[in-house]
């Protein structure tokens, strides 16, 4: 779902950087308690590493039936590990380096971030919430409420940025915006199976192997 | 005095989350189960416009690191720098946010 170069319109282009910057600017600020921890460092070399994965998923493509192709986009994902905000800075930051590739455009980074990380990110994580909140009422294990609740998440959280992006295209004038929203979220639903099943096993993984890296279990409210 | 102990275990866990994401690019390209064709956005952009409309879009640059064609060095350079990039921003980051609450 990286966007090129020269595919929206300059306003569309300018309003999403705007918007990206402003809640980047906003998430350092809210960012969560755990880098102003006395012991905080330690968590860096992990965040180092989980942006490698990252980078790594989103750099390898999936078969997909149709003759098309998923990749992970990772910001539920990310954002259930370090929390909402700092997903988005992580997935401008991994957006950034896959540009270096020409891998998404540069002008596009701005829409990239607002899709992937602002749509992925921060949206997909309290779909999240409110499914472990729903789930609360239920029997399952705790690492189960939030496995399960993520896959939903980051399922929802790619057909809605894919949905986003299909309007993006349409009012950038590359596709009728008609033909672009079907389509974009046509294959998506697809793509986003894949999302779901990575970002569920990474969060499980994480569960039942360091638990303590999943740090926003006290907003992610899971019982 | 930087503890180096202090980081023994995240320092093995770059290390080894590193060594299995090379190795699993290194043989998702050579046995192929990863996929060349297009991603959704691409194919929905192909679909309508055709393949040489997406290759003539416009771009302001040529991306720095499109000389490297092959996948296999281009995924190890990404991950050095995803590491040293995001590394470097969340030490500033803590860096800046202890200061600001002492």
């Amino acid at each position: 779902m990286h966007i090129p170069d020269g595919l929206l319109d300059p306003i569309t282009t300018i309003v999403l950087w705007i918007v990206t910057i402003v809640i980047m600017i906003l998430g350092y600020f809210r960012m969560g308690k755990i880098f102003e921890k006395e012991d905080s460092e330690k968590m860096i070399p992990y965040i180092g590493v989980l942006a490698a994965v990252i980078f790594a998923f989103q750099f390898v493509n999936y078969p997909v039936p149709g003759g098309t192709s998923g990749h992970l986009v990772g910001g539920t994902l990310v954002a259930i590990i370090l929390g909402p905000w700092a997903s988005v800075i992580v997935l401008f930051l991994i957006l950034v380096i896959q540009s270096l590739f020409g891998d998404g455009g540069i002008t596009a980074l701005g829409p990239n971030a607002f899709n992937m990380g602002i749509i992925g990110g921060i949206v997909g994580f309290y779909i999240v919430v409110l499914f472990v909140r729903l789930f609360n009422k239920t029997s399952l294990k705790k690492e189960l409420k939030v496995t399960i609740a993520t896959a939903i998440g980051s399922y929802i959280a790619i057909v809605l940025a894919s949905f986003i992006c299909g309007i993006e295209i349409g009012v950038g004038g590359a596709i009728p915006i008609e033909i672009a929203i079907p389509a974009m979220v046509f294959w998506h639903l697809i793509i986003g199976i894949g999302e779901a099943l990575i970002s569920a096993l990474i969060v499980f993984y994480i569960y039942k192997t360091k638990p303590d890296f999943i740090t926003t279990e006290s907003i992610l409210g899971v019982e | 005095m930087v503890e180096i102990s202090r980081y023994k275990w995240p320092l093995i866990t770059v290390v080894v989350v590193v060594a299995a994401l090379m190795f699993v690019i290194a043989v998702g390209f050579t046995i192929g189960f990863l996929s060349e064709n297009p991603d959704g956005l691409e194919r929905v952009l192909i679909d309508n416009n055709g393949e040489e409309w997406l290759e003539n879009l416009f771009s302001p640059w040529t991306p720095i690191l499109s000389w490297v064609t092959n996948d296999y060095v281009a995924g190890i350079i990404g991950i050095v720098l995803s590491i040293a990039i995001m590394t470097g921003v969340f030490y500033l980051i803590t860096y800046l946010k202890k200061r600001d609450t002492k």
